[in-house]
């Protein structure tokens, strides 16, 4: 049939007369993006008629997606529908979420406080800012890395100490840096496959308390596989092959850390972080072993007084001519955050308030001896899924484990940097590993709701031994 | 084009190729569109706006009258082709069918009794003021304007009904797109059960369409991206699947001057281009030969 379309011209030519035909069409220009996003339509006009173009997608998506129809079609869905995609009471909706403050490992306010009580207070918080009793939760998933077993013990007791029934579960989950996103994926799956309606998502990790020293059980037979050898490097080797290989210079990730401190401080200033930041009054031993009761409300990793100067001075920290460093590497941190989440239906039904809407996520695999590519990799597969492009995302929380990393990421999608971590990142703020993923969540949705106007935003971090990982919100306005 | 409008294109094809005579802005998606059969110049669109426009190709500005009457988008218009009448017939989601003069001064009569939105509206070639409708409601009915009433209401699909279309040499026969994915042909003296199922198409027909030359003859396009060619007296009944756009195929026609050559184009929304031009130019709009 191509063939037969490539003669056409040369039919028309030989044909001595050939009738001339006038023929008619209409296109529209993308008209279902454009209204959609009406905030940004230079023509004010369309906004007002939101939901009549509502109502109009609903009917042709009902083409591509017919009521009764049990097969995804994801395919199609994403490509035709995704970036337009219209409420549903289906939809994997994010009620509301907290976070403590991240504090320092080992020198910060929360040295003495185990992570069952940082999770407790988290998850006692996010309850009760929206009223909502446990004893609706169908679960709770945990995020965690260092604790034993990924603490599935420490989340039951925090579970009680919250004053949740026993007859709500609780689990952990571990995908190293990503394991506060991935309970919410978690989450998110089995509100999806209808086990559950409302859930619970947490992430939490001393690090003062545990250390990423230990290794567990390995077969010799490690050193036999080249990839199952690059898993056991250490990560900040990680970074230096990342730079090395991608040519990603000192200066460059020097001033992006330096980028992150300014951000983070002036966030915190402003007092953007106020309203996600749960206090914690804990009991602090000083050297002396001096108890005394204070309360953790600040972040403490962020240093305003930092400048390229001191941060170009900084010894490198995993190989003598290397350019990974103390100053532009992600901060040794304590810190939990926890993300109530819900079926649409469910969260409607039940008066509570719609933050914003999970519309895609992906997990991918990179080479383990190059992890922090992860996002990189990530993103484009969850935008993908998404049905959007990286021209409709607004904001990009992606975890700053390295400097290294973070820049060849945003470089390699051509992400303009205003848009990256608009509050800091971890560099800045600290990165308690199994916490981050829901901190970010938290920190994406507040500045997304700060900003006052629909918009997508997109969480990703690398995860060691080789992977990343990538969700994408929308923020459906105020 | 202003975004978030619609745009009708004239086009002409000549010896060089295909030729953009004009386009012209309406504020609203424009849904369909149909030539006058009593004046060359003269055509009209359906709104999503609810309008009807009357256009005249020979004047670059406004169309020449404007009507809304109905409440919700105007999907469909059809000009008659039988002797004498010179009436159109509008489909909108409104689940209202409209008949009109040709001047659209305004409406002679309102035909209700789908239970959906109505998706196709097409005059029937060989009955006067008689003719068919396809809804979301899964029915296609067949209607007498001339007494104001659906003569045939007929479950033709367990799915939204797209797209309708009359055979050209039986004046019984006609064809139902779905998206359910499949072309029924009805013969409408016997409704029980359809004359043929045509399957094939993965995802739901945005249109079909009898050959002009060929009793058995027909087209469909699809969001599967395909435009596909059927003989319904045949086994197997398909002839031809033709994969060309990269879009959804909303729309395709038969050119009644040179047998075998049609028109298929145009995705309705998720255009690659802010650009018109490009539209006509790329890749999304095909004139094609289909040789049986």
């Amino acid at each position: 049939m191509k063939q037969e379309i490539n003669k056409f011209p040369s039919r028309i030519g030989s044909d001595p007369d050939p009738p001339i035909q006038l023929v008619a069409l209409m296109h529209q220009n993308n008209l279902y993006t454009q209204k959609l996003k009406g905030s940004k339509s230079p023509n004010p006009d369309l906004c007002g008629c939101f939901s009549s173009v509502m109502n109009r997608l609903r009917i042709i998506s009902g083409h591509l997606c017919p009521a009764g129809s049990s097969e995804l079609r994801r395919d199609l869905r994403s490509s035709a529908c995704g970036s337009t995609a219209g409420c549903s009471g289906e939809d994997v909706v994010v009620v509301h979420g907290r976070r403590t403050a991240i504090g320092r490992a080992k020198r910060g306010g929360f040295k003495d406080t185990t992570p069952d009580e940082l999770l407790s207070a988290v998850m006692t918080a996010v309850l009760t800012d929206v009223g909502l009793p446990p004893d609706k939760l169908g679960d709770v998933c945990v995020g965690n890395v260092l604790q034993p077993g990924a603490g599935a013990l420490m989340a039951r007791v925090a579970h009680f100490l919250s004053g949740f029934p026993e007859t709500v579960p609780v689990y952990t989950v571990n995908r190293q840096c990503s394991s506060g996103l991935q309970a919410l994926l978690n989450i998110a799956g089995a509100i999806r496959s209808r086990t559950i309606d409302l859930g619970l998502a947490c992430g939490v990790e001393s690090m003062t308390l545990r250390s990423m020293n230990n290794p567990g059980d390995l077969s010799s037979r490690l050193s036999d596989h080249q990839k199952a050898r690059d898993c056991i490097i250490p990560m900040g080797l990680t970074s230096e092959n990342v730079a090395e290989r991608f040519g990603i210079s000192r200066e460059q990730q020097d001033s992006f850390s330096l980028s992150s401190h300014q951000k983070a401080a002036r966030a915190q200033n402003s007092g953007r972080f106020d309203s996600e930041i749960v206090p914690v009054s804990v009991t602090l031993v000083d050297d002396e072993g001096r108890e005394r009761q204070v309360t953790v409300s600040k972040d403490e990793g962020i240093r305003t007084g930092t400048t390229l100067a001191g941060l170009s001075k900084l010894r490198p920290a995993f190989k003598p001519d290397g350019s990974t460093t103390a100053g532009n590497s992600s901060q040794v941190s304590d810190g939990a955050a926890a993300v109530l989440l819900g079926r649409r239906s469910a969260v409607e039904a039940l008066g509570l308030p719609v933050l914003g809407v999970l519309r895609a996520s992906a997990v991918v695999g990179v080479p383990p001896d190059m992890m922090g590519i992860g996002p990189a990799v990530a993103i484009p597969a969850a935008l993908q899924q998404a049905g959007l492009r990286l021209e409709d995302i607004d904001v990009f929380e992606i975890n700053e484990a390295f400097a290294s990393q973070a820049v060849f990421c945003v470089e390699k999608l051509g992400i303009p940097l205003e848009k990256v971590n608009p509050n800091g990142g971890a560099i800045a703020l600290g990165h308690p590993l199994g916490c981050t993923g829901a901190r970010q969540v938290v920190t994406l949705l507040n500045e997304l709701r700060r900003r006052g106007k629909r918009a997508y935003g997109v969480v990703s971090m690398c995860i060691g031994t080789g992977m990343g990982a990538a969700a994408v919100f929308e923020y459906p306005g105020p | 084009a202003r975004a978030g409008c619609g745009s009708l294109f004239v086009l002409d094809q000549t010896k060089s190729g295909v030729a953009l005579v004009g386009s012209w802005a309406w504020g609203d998606g424009l849904f369909d569109v149909t030539w006058s059969e009593a004046n060359e110049h003269v055509l009209v669109a359906a709104g999503g706006d609810g309008s009807l426009q009357l256009w005249d190709t020979t004047n670059q500005n406004a169309p020449l009258r404007v009507v809304k009457e109905h409440a919700q988008e105007v999907y469909s218009v059809d000009w008659t082709q039988t002797r004498g009448e010179n009436l159109l017939v509008s489909g909108s989601w409104d689940q209202t069918a409209k008949v009109w003069d040709q001047t659209l001064s305004r409406s002679l009569t309102t035909l209700r009794g789908h239970q959906g939105v109505i998706y196709s509206t097409i005059w029937s070639p060989h009955i006067p003021g008689c003719f068919a409708s396809a809804s979301g409601d899964g029915t296609l009915r067949i209607w007498d304007v001339n007494a104001g009433a659906c003569r045939l209401a007929i479950p033709a699909h367990s799915a939204e009904v797209l797209s309708c279309d009359w055979c050209k040499y039986d004046q019984n026969i006609v064809a139902t797109g779905s998206v359910d994915c499949s072309v029924c042909v009805w013969d409408l003296r016997n409704v029980q059960q359809a004359v043929n199922q045509l399957q094939g198409h993965t995802y739901a027909i945005r249109r079909v369409k009898f050959c002009p030359f060929r009793s058995t003859v027909l087209a469909s396009c699809s969001y599967d991206f395909t435009v596909r060619f059927w003989d319904f007296s045949r086994t197997p009944p398909l002839l031809d699947s033709v994969e060309h756009h990269s879009e959804f195929v909303c729309g395709l026609d038969f050119n009644l001057h040179i047998p075998n050559q049609g028109i298929c184009s145009y995705p309705v929304f998720v255009l690659q281009s802010e650009n018109p031009i490009k539209v006509v130019e790329g890749s999304d709009f095909h004139l094609w030969i289909c040789g049986f």
